[in-house]
C-alpha cells in the first residue's frame, strides 16, 4: 500500500509534462500558453489567476504594463482609488509593496519561465527521444524563435520598468527555485539586442505568419524601440540603428488602415487594421476571455452619467466611469492642432476638464477611442469582455519612431519624417499640415500622445522626453498635487518588488526606494 | 451452618440497579486472587471459594461492588456509573483512565455538554475546555472555526484541529453543498469528546495532529433497556441591526445635501418608510426531534438506534438548514469477550437552502423605497430601472451602478443543495485464547458524502448574465470519500502492585477522493460544464506507544509515529513524529493522608507533530503538471482561425516538507477535598519550524508568483486553567447542589522568523479591488492590522485622511503602515454553573474573550459622506458616520481608528428545567423533563459593530447570530 503514496492528478485539465508532450498538438499548446501569457490569467478563465496577492483581473500582463505606463503620466486617472495600489500610482507615490508593480514584475518573469520551459521541452534530443516528427518539427525552429522573442519582449519590459532583472534562460540549471542572478540595463540591453538579431533569420516574413504570432516585423520593432530608447537604458545614442529597423519594418508590406478608429475595434483581426498592427495581444469574448486592456479600456472610457456603452458594443454603464483623462492630456487635443482630427475623441458636454476630486467621476474629460463594435457596426461576441485585440506594436508608431530618430540624429530624410507625420494626419482627417520647421521635440511629444494614447507608451515617452520625473512638465495629480509637483528622477524606474527581493537576494533595490 | 474459611461453591447472578436486567459480562473476582470467572449472557455465575472471600463485581460503566461470600447463592446489583464511564478515556488506538494520563487532554461527556441550542455537535462542548475556542456563525447549520493553543500554524486552513469519530479520522473539507464538516452530525448521538492539546497526547496521530485532535464518540448499545424522546422548538429572533439614516432623517439629509451642492437628490426619494435590513430578516421556528432505544437485541447484542430530526430556517430569508439523520451502534462481544465488535453505522441528510448576504445592500438601499413596487416588472419588486421596451427584459433594462432591491434578490434566487452522508466504522478487537495480554485490533473506516444541488436565479430578477440574460440556472454534484484502515496490537500486562505497562504498534492507512462536476449556467450558451476530480490524498502511518504506570505514582508514556503523506515528492514525504511524558502522582508523597488534598499530579510532556494539510488545492504540487485552457482561455483565434486551448505549466514544489511543531507542556492536576474541588494548570510552548506557506517564488523560475514553500518559524505559549467545583452539596435528596466549572487560557503567538525577512498581505476587506488589511511581520503576532496611525484633532475627533509620517519622509504611503494589534483574543474564559433544587435545575454558560481586536469594516467602507449620493441614487450609510464627518472611503479607509477593542462577555444560554420523574411508568429511571432556555442571552462589548465575535478579526456585514428563546422536553422510558 506504500506505492499508493504515488498519486496521479485526476482531473481531466491536469496532464503531467511527460504526458503531455507525446502528442505532437501539444507542441502548438504550449506555444499557445508562452502567447497566452500576454493576455490570459489561467486556464479556467478570466476569473481566476495564476497570480496570487494581487487581483485577477489586473494581474493581467497588459494591464499592468497599461498601468504602469499610462496611469502613472497625463493620460489617464482611473476612478477607483480604492483598488488597492491605484491611488499610489496615479499620485506618484508608489512603494516596494505596491501589489500593480509586483504584479507586472512577476508577470512578465513568468513569461521568461514559461519560454525557458518551451525551449526545454523542445531540444532536438528530446523531441527525437519522444518521436515526435512530421509537420510539428518543421514548424520547431519558428517556434522556438518566437518564443525568444516573447522572452525578449518581457526582458525588454523589464529593462524598461525596473531597469534591472533577475537573468534565467533555459540554459540554467533550472528547478523551482532557481535563484537568476541580477542582470543590469547594460547587460540585459545587449542580451536583449544579441537574442533578437540571433532569431530574426528563423522568424516568419512580416505578415505571413499566423494571425497573432510575431514575425520578422514584431522583432524588428522590438529593436526598434530598443535602440529608440537607449540613451536612456545605456546612456548610448543608438537613433541610426533605430531608422534602420524602422526602415525595415516601413518597407515590408505593412499599411496604415485607412481609419485610425479601425485599429481599436472587435474586428480589429480582420478589418483593414490588420496590415496596420504589428504584434496584436488577443482578446476574444468567448474564447480569450481576459480583463486586459482592450476589455478595461472599452469598459472603463464609458462615462458615468453618459452611459454610452451601448455605442462600443458593452452595457450601457460599463464600468461607470472608471477611466478619465487629465486636464494636461485634454489641453493638447485642444491647442488648436486637433480641433478636426479623428484621434480626438473627447467628450466635453456637462464635464468641467479639471479633476480636483479623483473620486468625483463627472469631472475631466472622457474619450471614445476603443470599442467592442465593428467596422461594419456589429457587436462583439459578449458585452463585457471585448472581442478587440491590444495592438501592442504600430505601424503609425514607426512613422513617429522615424521621424524621432531622424530628429535626433539617427539619420534619414526630413521630408520623410514629416510625411510620415503628415500621413497620420491626413488618415485622421486634419487637415493642418507640418512643415519641417515644425518637427520639433515638442510637437512629437505631443503627436505621440494624440495617435498612442491609451496604447500603453506614455511613461516610456515621457521618460526619453526628460518630462516624467522632475518639474518640467506636470500634470494633474503627479507627485499628490491637484495641479502637479514636481516628483524625483528615481522615479523613472520601480522598484524591486519587495517579495521578489526577498525571494530572490541576487536582486537589489533601486536607489532611491 | 457453614464456617468461616469453608470452600463452598457460590452461585448467583448479576444484574442492573437500573431495571433489574441481568449483566452478561461482569468480571467476578476473589479479592486479592487471580481467581476470577465472568458472567454469562443471562448473568449468571458460578464461582469456588471461601467463605469469608471477598468477592469483587465489576463491570465497566457500572460502579464495582464488594461482597462477602456469606452463602452459596449471592444475587448482587450494580449501579450504573456515569463517573466509572468518565475514568476511562479515549485517546488515539485506545483508551487511557484519566487518572493516568500523562498528556494534556480533556474529556467532556454528556452530562456536562453545553445545553440549548446546539444545531451542530462541537457547540456542546464550545466554552468547557480552556484552549479551546470555537467560534460559530449565525447561518442556520453553520460551521464553526475551532482552534486549539490558537494553532500552530500561518497558512489559516491547516489550523484547523484533526477530528477523530469512533476511531475514523474525518476530512477538514467541507463538501460543497454541505453547511461544515460537521453539519451533518446529530449532537443527541455523541457520547463524549477527549480534546488532546499537548504533543504527548496527539503524536499518536502524527500527521495531523499539530493543532490537536478532537475525538468524538458516539452513544454505543447497551444490554440495559432505555428509550427516550427529545422535542426542543424554539423562535430565533433578531438582536440588533446596524443603526443608519431612518427614512425621514434620509430625507432631511439629502435635502441638506442638495441646498449645499445645488444638486436635485430629493426629487429621487420615495415616499415609504423601509427598514431594509428588518425587510431581509424574520423570526423563524426551530425545532428539533430525537428518539432512541438501546437495549439487548435478542438479549445478547448491545444495540442503540436513534433518528433525529432537525429543522433550522434561518434568520435571513429564504435561508434554511434541515437535518435529518439514523444512527445504529451494534457492539456484540464473542467468544468468552474475546471478541469484541462495536459497529457504527449514520445516515444524514442534509438540506440547505442558501441565502445570500444582502446585508450590504440593506444596508444602502433607499429607506424611502418601498420594497414592493406593483409596475414593476421585475417580479412586482421596486428596483431602479429604464425600460427601453424593445420587446425583452433583460440587463438593458436595468439602471446601472445602483442597488439592487435585497428583498428581491433574496427572494428571486433558489440555492438549495441535498447532502447525503454515510459514515461510520467496523471495529473488531480480538484478545488472544492463548495470550489474552494481547488483543489485535481492526479498525475500518469509511465517510462518503454525495451534494446535489443548484442555484435557480429567477429570468425576472435583475442578476445579469454576460450575454445580458437575466438570471442563471446551474446545477452541481459533488463527491466526497474518506476510507480507513487501522490495524493494530495492543499488549496489556499488569504486574500487580499497581503497576503495568501497555503497548499499542500499528498500521494506518487512510484515502482521501473528491469530485466536483458544475453544469455551468444553462441559460449561458457560452458557459462551459466543468469535471473537477481531486488528486487523492493518500495518508500512511506506523505507529507505537508504550504507557508505563508504577506504584501507581510513576507514569512514563512514549509515542512514536511515522507518516507519509502523497502531498509531497518520494524524498520528503516522510516525517518521525517521536513523543514522551511523564508524570508523578505526588500528593501521598507530599501531604500523606490529608484530607484537604485528594489529588496532585505532575505531568511533563514532549513531542513532535507534523502538518501536512495545505488544502485541496495543493494535493500534488511536486508534479511537472500542466493546466489545458478551458473554453475562454484559448489563443490564437482571430482572423478566421480556431482558437486552441492553452497548455501552461503549474506551479511546481518538489522541495516541500513537513511542517513540524514542537510542543512542551507542563501540567498539574489538582484535588482538593475528595475531588470537590478539582482543576489542572497548564503551560505550554510550541515551535513550530519549516512552516508551509505561499510565499513568493524567485521570479522567472516557476510558474506562478507565489506558490507553497516551507519558510519561518512560528511559536505560540500559554497557560491553561481549569477548575471545577462543587460550591454547594446538599445532604439531603433533592437538596440545593451547585457546580461551578470555570476555564480560562492565556495564549501568546508571534512569527518568529520568516524566510528572508518577508512580509505578507493577508487578510482581504471590503471596499476596492484588492485591498488587504493585514500581515503576517517577523516578531509580530499573526494577522496584525497594517494601517495608518490616525491624527485626531483637539477634540478628539478623527482628521479625515491625515495620518502619521512614521517614516519621516514627508509623504504618506504604504510605507508609513504599522502593526497595530491583531484579531486574536489573548485570553480566553469559560464559566458554567449548574444547580439543581427539589425538581428544578438551572445552567447558565457564559463566554469571554479578551484582547481581540476588530477591524469595523461595515464603517471603514460604508460610513462616508460620499456615499450618501455615490451615483444616479442616494443611498444610506450608518449614522457612525455622524462621529466622523469623514467624507471618502478612499482617504480613510485603511486608518487605525477603525481597528477597535473586540473582547467580550457572552451568556451563550441559560436552562431552567423541570423533572417529573417518573410519571409515565413504575420505572425508577423514566422520567420527563421540561426545560425553557434562552440561547445568545446577551454579550457585554465596547466594540460598536453588531457583533464583536468575528474570527479573523474583520468584520464586514456578517450573518447576524440569532438570539432564541427555547422549550424542550426529554422524555426517558
Amino acid at each position: 500500500c506504500i506505492d499508493d503514496l504515488d498519486v496521479q492528478p485526476g482531473d481531466p485539465d491536469i496532464i503531467l509534462a511527460d504526458d503531455l508532450f507525446k502528442d505532437p498538438d501539444a507542441y502548438k499548446q504550449a506555444l499557445a500558453g508562452v502567447y497566452g501569457n500576454l493576455a490570459l490569467t489561467s486556464a479556467e478563465g478570466p476569473d481566476a489567476s495564476n497570480f496570487t496577492g494581487i487581483d485577477e483581473g489586473t494581474s493581467q500582463y497588459g494591464r499592468g504594463l497599461w498601468n504602469l505606463q499610462e496611469i502613472t503620466t497625463d493620460e489617464a486617472i482611473w476612478s477607483w482609488e480604492t483598488d488597492a495600489g491605484v491611488a499610489e500610482l496615479q499620485r506618484s507615490s508608489w512603494t516596494a509593496d505596491n501589489p500593480l508593480v509586483s504584479g507586472l514584475f512577476g508577470r512578465a518573469m513568468f513569461e521568461v519561465a514559461l519560454a525557458n520551459e518551451f525551449l526545454n521541452q523542445t531540444t532536438e534530443e528530446l523531441l527525437d527521444s519522444r518521436g515526435i516528427t512530421g509537420q510539428v518539427r518543421t514548424d520547431m525552429p519558428a517556434f522556438r524563435a518566437e518564443v525568444r522573442f516573447l522572452r525578449s519582449l518581457a526582458y525588454f519590459h523589464m529593462l524598461d520598468l525596473f531597469g534591472k532583472a533577475p537573468f534565467v534562460t533555459e540554459e540554467d540549471p533550472g528547478g523551482s527555485d532557481y535563484k537568476g542572478p541580477e542582470y543590469n540595463s547594460q547587460q540585459l540591453f545587449d542580451y536583449i539586442e544579441s537574442e533578437l538579431l540571433a532569431i530574426i533569420p528563423d522568424m516568419k516574413d512580416p505578415l505571413q505568419n499566423e494571425y497573432g504570432r510575431a514575425d520578422k516585423g514584431a522583432a524588428w520593432m522590438l529593436l526598434a524601440k530598443l535602440y529608440l530608447n537607449a540613451e536612456v537604458y545605456v546612456g548610448q545614442a543608438r537613433y541610426s540603428d533605430c531608422l534602420t529597423y524602422c526602415e525595415q519594418i516601413l518597407n515590408s508590406g505593412f499599411t496604415l488602415s485607412p481609419e485610425y478608429l479601425y485599429n481599436f475595434m472587435a474586428d480589429n483581426d480582420s478589418n483593414a487594421a490588420r496590415n496596420e498592427i504589428i504584434f496584436p495581444v488577443l482578446s476574444d469574448g468567448i474564447t480569450t476571455q481576459n480583463y486586459g486592456p482592450p476589455t478595461m479600456l472599452v469598459n472603463g472610457q464609458v462615462g458615468n452619467t453618459e452611459r454610452n456603452g451601448a455605442d462600443f458594443g458593452v452595457q450601457a454603464v460599463g464600468w461607470t466611469g472608471a477611466m478619465r483623462v487629465t486636464q494636461r492630456f485634454s489641453q493638447i487635443f485642444l491647442n488648436g492642432s486637433y480641433d478636426t482630427d479623428d484621434r480626438n475623441t473627447l467628450i466635453t458636454e456637462n464635464r468641467p476638464m479639471e479633476i480636483f476630486d479623483i473620486a468625483d467621476r463627472d469631472s475631466g474629460y472622457i474619450i471614445q477611442k476603443w470599442s467592442n463594435m465593428t467596422s461594419t457596426g456589429e457587436t462583439g461576441s459578449a458585452n463585457e469582455i471585448v472581442d478587440t485585440d491590444y495592438p501592442m506594436f504600430r505601424l503609425a508608431d514607426v512613422y513617429l519612431m522615424y521621424a524621432e530618430a531622424h530628429l535626433r540624429g539617427g539619420g534619414g530624410s526630413v521630408d520623410t519624417a514629416v510625411g510620415y507625420i503628415n500621413e497620420l494626419r491626413t488618415r485622421a482627417n486634419n487637415p493642418n499640415l507640418i512643415t519641417a520647421t515644425d518637427l520639433t521635440e515638442e510637437l512629437l511629444i505631443n503627436e505621440r500622445l494624440v495617435e498612442l494614447h491609451w496604447e500603453g507608451h506614455r511613461r516610456q515617452d515621457l521618460v526619453r522626453f526628460g518630462r516624467f520625473s522632475g518639474g518640467t512638465y506636470n500634470w494633474s495629480w503627479k507627485g499628490n498635487a491637484p495641479s502637479g509637483l514636481s516628483i524625483p528622477a528615481f522615479r523613472d524606474l520601480f522598484p524591486i518588488p519587495n517579495a521578489s527581493l526577498a525571494a530572490n537576494p541576487n536582486l537589489s533595490q533601486n536607489e532611491g526606494y | 451452618f457453614i464456617s468461616y474459611g469453608q470452600s463452598i461453591t457460590v452461585t448467583g447472578n448479576v444484574s442492573s440497579t437500573y431495571d433489574n436486567s441481568p449483566i452478561p459480562g461482569v468480571n467476578v473476582i476473589i479479592k486479592d486472587s487471580n481467581i476470577g470467572v465472568a458472567t454469562d449472557f443471562d448473568g449468571n455465575y458460578q464461582i469456588d471459594a471461601n467463605m469469608g472471600d471477598i468477592l469483587v463485581f465489576s463491570y465497566v460503566g457500572f460502579e464495582t461492588r464488594e461482597v462477602s461470600v456469606t452463602s452459596s447463592t449471592l444475587n448482587v446489583f450494580l449501579e450504573e456509573s456515569l463517573e466509572a464511564l468518565e475514568d476511562v478515556v479515549v485517546i488515539g488506538y485506545g483508551s487511557v483512565k484519566l487518572e493516568d494520563a500523562t498528556g494534556s487532554l480533556t474529556s467532556v461527556s454528556e452530562k456536562d455538554f453545553n445545553q440549548g441550542f446546539i444545531v451542530t455537535p462541537e457547540n456542546l462542548l464550545n466554552g468547557r475546555v480552556a484552549g479551546l475556542t470555537i467560534s460559530t456563525g449565525g447561518e442556520p447549520g453553520s460551521g464553526s472555526q475551532i482552534r486549539i493553543r490558537g494553532g500552530s500554524s500561518l497558512n489559516d486552513g491547516s489550523n484547523t484541529p484533526l477530528i477523530v469519530i469512533d476511531g475514523l479520522p474525518i476530512d477538514n473539507n467541507t463538501i460543497g453543498g454541505a453547511r461544515s464538516i460537521l453539519s451533518t452530525i446529530n449532537p443527541n448521538d455523541i457520547e463524549s469528546f477527549t480534546v488532546l492539546k499537548d504533543a504527548s497526547s496527539t503524536a499518536i496521530y502524527g500527521s495531523r495532529a499539530a493543532n490537536g485532535v478532537i475525538i468524538i464518540n458516539t452513544k454505543r448499545g447497551t444490554n440495559n433497556f432505555q428509550a427516550g424522546l427529545d422535542f426542543q422548538l424554539g423562535v430565533n429572533t433578531i438582536i440588533n441591526t446596524v443603526d443608519v439614516f431612518s427614512a425621514d432623517e434620509f430625507r432631511a439629509i439629502i435635502a441638506e445635501r442638495d441646498a449645499q451642492n445645488g444638486t436635485s437628490y430629493s426629487s429621487l426619494l420615495g415616499d415609504a418608510d423601509t427598514d431594509w435590513q428588518e425587510e431581509i430578516y424574520r423570526s423563524s421556528i426551530y425545532s428539533n426531534q430525537n428518539a432512541f432505544v438501546q437495549g439487548a437485541l435478542f438479549n445478547v447484542l448491545p444495540t442503540r438506534l436513534s433518528v433525529g430530526h432537525t429543522n433550522q430556517p434561518g434568520l435571513r430569508l429564504t435561508s434554511e438548514f434541515e437535518r435529518s439523520s439514523a444512527s445504529l451502534s451494534l457492539n456484540p462481544t464473542l467468544f468468552d469477550d474475546h471478541l469484541k465488535i462495536s459497529i457504527n453505522a449514520n445516515m444524514a441528510f442534509e438540506k440547505n437552502r442558501f441565502a445570500n448576504g444582502e446585508e450590504a445592500n440593506a444596508l444602502t438601499f433607499d429607506p424611502t423605497q418601498p420594497v414592493y413596487d406593483p409596475d414593476s416588472p421585475f417580479g412586482g419588486f421596486f428596483q431602479y430601472y429604464n425600460l427601453n421596451n424593445d420587446g425583452v427584459l433583460d440587463s438593458e433594462d436595468l439602471m446601472g451602478e445602483v442597488p439592487r432591491n435585497p428583498v428581491a434578490n433574496l427572494l428571486q434566487r433558489k440555492a438549495v443543495a441535498n447532502i447525503r452522508r454515510v459514515y461510520g466504522n467496523a471495529k473488531a478487537e480480538y484478545k488472544l485464547h492463548f495470550f489474552p495480554d494481547l488483543s489485535a485490533i481492526i479498525n475500518l473506516g469509511f465517510d462518503q458524502s454525495e451534494a446535489s444541488g443548484y442555484d435557480d436565479i429567477a429570468t425576472n430578477s435583475t442578476t445579469t448574465q454576460p450575454n445580458n440574460a437575466l438570471g442563471s440556472f446551474t446545477q452541481y454534484e459533488n463527491y466526497d470519500r474518506n476510507r480507513l484502515f487501522d490495524s493494530y496490537l495492543a499488549y496489556n500486562k499488569d504486574f500487580g502492585t499497581s503497576s503495568y505497562i501497555d503497548v499499542t504498534a500499528g498500521y494506518s492507512y487512510q484515502k482521501f477522493e473528491r469530485k466536483q462536476f458544475n453544469s455551468a449556467d444553462r441559460y449561458n450558451p457560452d458557459s462551459e460544464a466543468t469535471l473537477n476530480v481531486q488528486t487523492p490524498l493518500v495518508l500512511i502511518g506506523l505507529f507505537g506507544r508504550a504507557n508505563l504506570s508504577l506504584a501507581d505514582k510513576y507514569l512514563l508514556t512514549l509515542s512514536y509515529r511515522r507518516d507519509g503523506t502523497s502531498r509531497f515528492s518520494k524524498d520528503n514525504r516522510w516525517g518521525d513524529y517521536p513523543a514522551a511524558a511523564l508524570a508523578w502522582k505526588f500528593n501521598e508523597d507530599i501531604f500523606p493522608r490529608s484530607n484537604t488534598i485528594s489529588n496532585l499530579k505532575l505531568r511533563l510532556g514532549w513531542g513532535i507533530t507534523g502538518q501536512q494539510d495545505i488544502g485541496n488545492g495543493a494535493l500534488d504540487l511536486y508534479l511537472a503538471r500542466y493546466s489545458l485552457g478551458a473554453l475562454g482561455s484559448q489563443y490564437f483565434g482571430g482572423q478566421g482561425n480556431t482558437a486552441i486551448p492553452v497548455a501552461i505549466p503549474q506551479f511546481k514544489n518538489e522541495n516541500l516538507q513537513w511542517e513540524e511543531t514542537t510542543t512542551y507542556n507542563i501540567g498539574l492536576d489538582f484535588g482538593l477535598f475528595n475531588e470537590k474541588i478539582n482543576g489542572a494548570v497548564e503551560v505550554f510552548y510550541k515551535e513550530s519550524d519549516k512552516i508551509l506557506f505561499s510565499a513568493a517564488t524567485a521570479d522567472g523560475s516557476n510558474y506562478t508568483n507565489n506558490g507553497y514553500q516551507n519558510i519561518g518559524s512560528f511559536t505560540s505559549e500559554g497557560i491553561e486553567f481549569t477548575l471545577n467545583t462543587v460550591v454547594f452539596r446538599s445532604e439531603e435528596e433533592e437538596g440545593f447542589n451547585w457546580d461551578f466549572n470555570y476555564n480560562a487560557a492565556y495564549i501568546k503567538r508571534e512569527i518568529k522568523d520568516l524566510t528572508l525577512d518577508q512580509d505578507f498581505l493577508v487578510g482581504e476587506i471590503d471596499g476596492g479591488t484588492g485591498g488587504q488589511i493585514q500581515t503576517h511581520i517577523e516578531g509580530q503576532a499573526p494577522f496584525g492590522f497594517y494601517v495608518y496611525k490616525q491624527i485626531y484633532d483637539e477634540n478628539n475627533r478623527p482628521i479625515e485622511g491625515a495620518y502619521a509620517d512614521l517614516n519621516g519622509d514627508n509623504q504618506i504611503n504604504d510605507d508609513d503602515k504599522y502593526v497595530y494589534k491583531n484579531g486574536s483574543p489573548d485570553v480566553i474564559m469559560g464559566f458554567r454553573s449548574n444547580m439543581s433544587y427539589k425538581k428544578f435545575d438551572l445552567s447558565f454558560n457564559l463566554r469571554a474573550q479578551f484582547g481581540n481586536y476588530v477591524y469595523n469594516n461595515v464603517n471603514s467602507t460604508r460610513a462616508q459622506l460620499e456615499l450618501l449620493v455615490p451615483n444616479a441614487v442616494p443611498g444610506n450609510v450608518p449614522k457612525s458616520v455622524l462621529d466622523t464627518n469623514f467624507n471618502s472611503r478612499t482617504t480613510v479607509m485603511f486608518s487605525d481608528y477603525f481597528i477597535e477593542n473586540g473582547s467580550f462577555l457572552k451568556m451563550d444560554n441559560i436552562t431552567l428545567g423541570y423533572n417529573f420523574g417518573n410519571i409515565f411508568s413504575g420505572r425508577d429511571q423514566s422520567s420527563v423533563r421540561l426545560s425553557f432556555g434562552v440561547q445568545n442571552v446577551f454579550t457585554i462589548t465596547n466594540y460598536s459593530g453588531l457583533d464583536p465575535e468575528v474570527f479573523g478579526g474583520i468584520d464586514n456585514t456578517i450573518y447576524p447570530r440569532p438570539r432564541a428563546y427555547l422549550v424542550g422536553a426529554n422524555i426517558r422510558f
